[in-house]
């Protein structure tokens, strides 16, 4: 096997997230079909497939350097060939956000989910204008997209919390045995820590590459943690000794 | 320390600061819960003692009701039977001892009648239209007053608790339209829709001013038993025009 696709797959993170994908795809399999049509675990498993997908996509695209400059190319940017920062970008920070954003309007009570759909609904059309108005390119580094939408799930999970103190469903179960309480602090959590490496990535790269690094690494470690997070909710219903039945507003 | 430096530990140190934040952000709001619970779980507590005292207070009620009921049926149709049973039983004509037996006959299906009364089983053999439909036919027995029932589902899936509610909440609106309002004509109504059964309890007697604040703990007793039982009860009514109850009941 050529070296630089072994080097290119080896990492740790995409070995680990490709395992806990292959772990979450037998759980739901196992899901009874009543779950699986339910929005708490098909969602889940969707942005668990999407994350460990784009990972992949991403460590291919640094094997296949020419398939990136190509697009690279066709984006407009000869200058960085082998940035694949406009992968990272679509999935992370624009699809993924809205995925999260939709997880987190799942848990609230009927009433606040408007305010997730307007977060939406001025998400996309901000991203069109700071994108095809060149203020932010689709190859560059975004801080400013990524602070809107970092802001928005942190906001969304605000809500969430909210309805977790408030709400006599949720007041009747215990927190710590939620699947919701655990997805909403590990993403609440990703993203805090990783706002300023994550605004301020270029200028860490350039001035103290160790430190831009080992922030980077904090954030995959994060992000590795949120997946096995998310693997375990997916098993939820088939670990009941574990986690509770997730509280419903017979709306989902 | 060079400029770029300070910036990095500017990076580390807000990084780390945003970290605390989000950790006490997340371990207050689990303590938070875990009070809101408590206090959830005293709150249930107390409506649950509030519904039982509820309940309680309706049985003795029905019970002193019926006790009351027994005396009255016990001296004027049972102890009457009994002395007649009594005189023909003392004539030596057959005829006579024959209707003294059927008297007899007569008086012991009375009691037995009575007996099922004593306890509180037939609230649950009974639907809560068949009980409106005997208690307007009471009142029109009495010729106090025209009454009519108008229904459009039958409600008998009520657990007896709530059903037990439910009727003394229906015997108190329509004795207080006896007692105080001398109506011409009673009208119950029964509708259910999606999300609610109501029962709409109607006289044109005297009626009242249900704007003013009465002094009277009836009306607030009558709400706060329907509340014990998830629904509600409203009251309007003005002068010469009679009153109109509301039950509504969730489905």
């Amino acid at each position: 096997m050529d070296d630089r696709f072994v080097q290119a797959f080896s990492h740790w993170f995409t070995i680990s997230s490709n395992l806990l994908l292959i772990i979450g795809v037998i759980y739901f399999i196992k899901l009874p079909k009543v779950k699986r049509a339910n929005i708490h675990y098909w969602l889940i498993f969707l942005i668990l497939a999407f994350n460990v997908g784009y990972e992949t996509m991403g460590a291919y695209l640094n094997y296949n350097s020419e398939f990136n400059r190509s697009v690279n190319a066709y984006l407009g940017n000869t200058e960085y060939p082998r940035f694949n920062l406009w992968l990272f970008n679509i999935a992370r920070r624009q699809v993924e956000v809205i995925l999260y954003l939709l997880l987190i309007k799942s848990f609230l009570v009927p009433s606040m989910r408007k305010y997730i759909d307007r977060m939406i609904l001025v998400f996309i059309p901000i991203v069109c204008i700071l994108q095809f108005s060149g203020i932010e390119p689709l190859y560059l580094n975004q801080p400013i997209i990524f602070s809107i939408g970092a802001n928005m799930i942190l906001i969304g999970s605000g809500l969430y919390f909210i309805g977790l103190i408030t709400e006599e469903q949720y007041l009747a179960c215990d927190p710590l045995r939620l699947p919701s309480f655990w997805q909403m602090t590990f993403i609440m959590f990703t993203f805090t820590l990783t706002y300023i490496s994550s605004v301020a990535l270029m200028y860490l790269y350039q001035v103290n590459p160790v430190l831009g690094k080992a922030l980077q690494d904090i954030g995959i470690a994060l992000e590795l943690l949120t997946l096995g997070v998310f693997t375990l909710s997916i098993a939820s219903p088939l670990l009941p000794r574990i986690f509770e039945k997730e509280p419903s507003y017979g709306t989902n | 320390m060079e400029p770029t430096e300070d910036q990095v530990y500017v990076i580390i140190f807000a990084t780390i600061f945003l970290g605390g934040i989000m950790s006490t952000f997340v371990i207050s709001m689990v303590f938070i819960h875990r009070q809101r619970q408590a206090q959830n779980l005293q709150k249930m507590d107390q409506v649950k003692s509030e519904h039982e005292k509820t309940l309680l207070n309706i049985e003795n009620e029905i019970q002193q009701e019926t006790l009351t009921h027994i005396g009255r049926e016990l001296h004027d149709n049972i102890g009457q039977l009994l002395s007649l049973a009594k005189l023909n039983f003392g004539s030596i004509k057959p005829e006579k001892i024959a209707e003294g037996r059927d008297i007899l006959g007569q008086a012991i299906q009375e009691v037995r009648g009575l007996s099922k009364q004593l306890n509180l089983d037939w609230v649950e053999s009974i639907s809560i239209n068949e009980f409106i439909e005997q208690q307007l036919e009471r009142i029109q027995n009495t010729g106090f007053c025209e009454t009519s029932l108008d229904a459009n589902f039958e409600l008998i899936d009520l657990p007896k608790d709530r059903k037990l509610v439910l009727i003394r909440v229906i015997q108190e609106s329509l004795n207080n339209a006896l007692k105080h309002a001398s109506p011409e004509n009673i009208l119950i109504s029964m509708r259910e829709n999606g999300e609610s059964k109501q029962i709409l309890i109607k006289d044109d007697g005297k009626g009242f001013d249900s704007s003013q604040k009465s002094n009277g703990s009836g009306m607030f007793n009558l709400k706060k038993r329907m509340e014990t039982i998830g629904g509600e009860f409203n009251l309007t009514s003005s002068v010469g025009k009679g009153t109109e109850i509301t039950l509504t009941l969730p489905n």
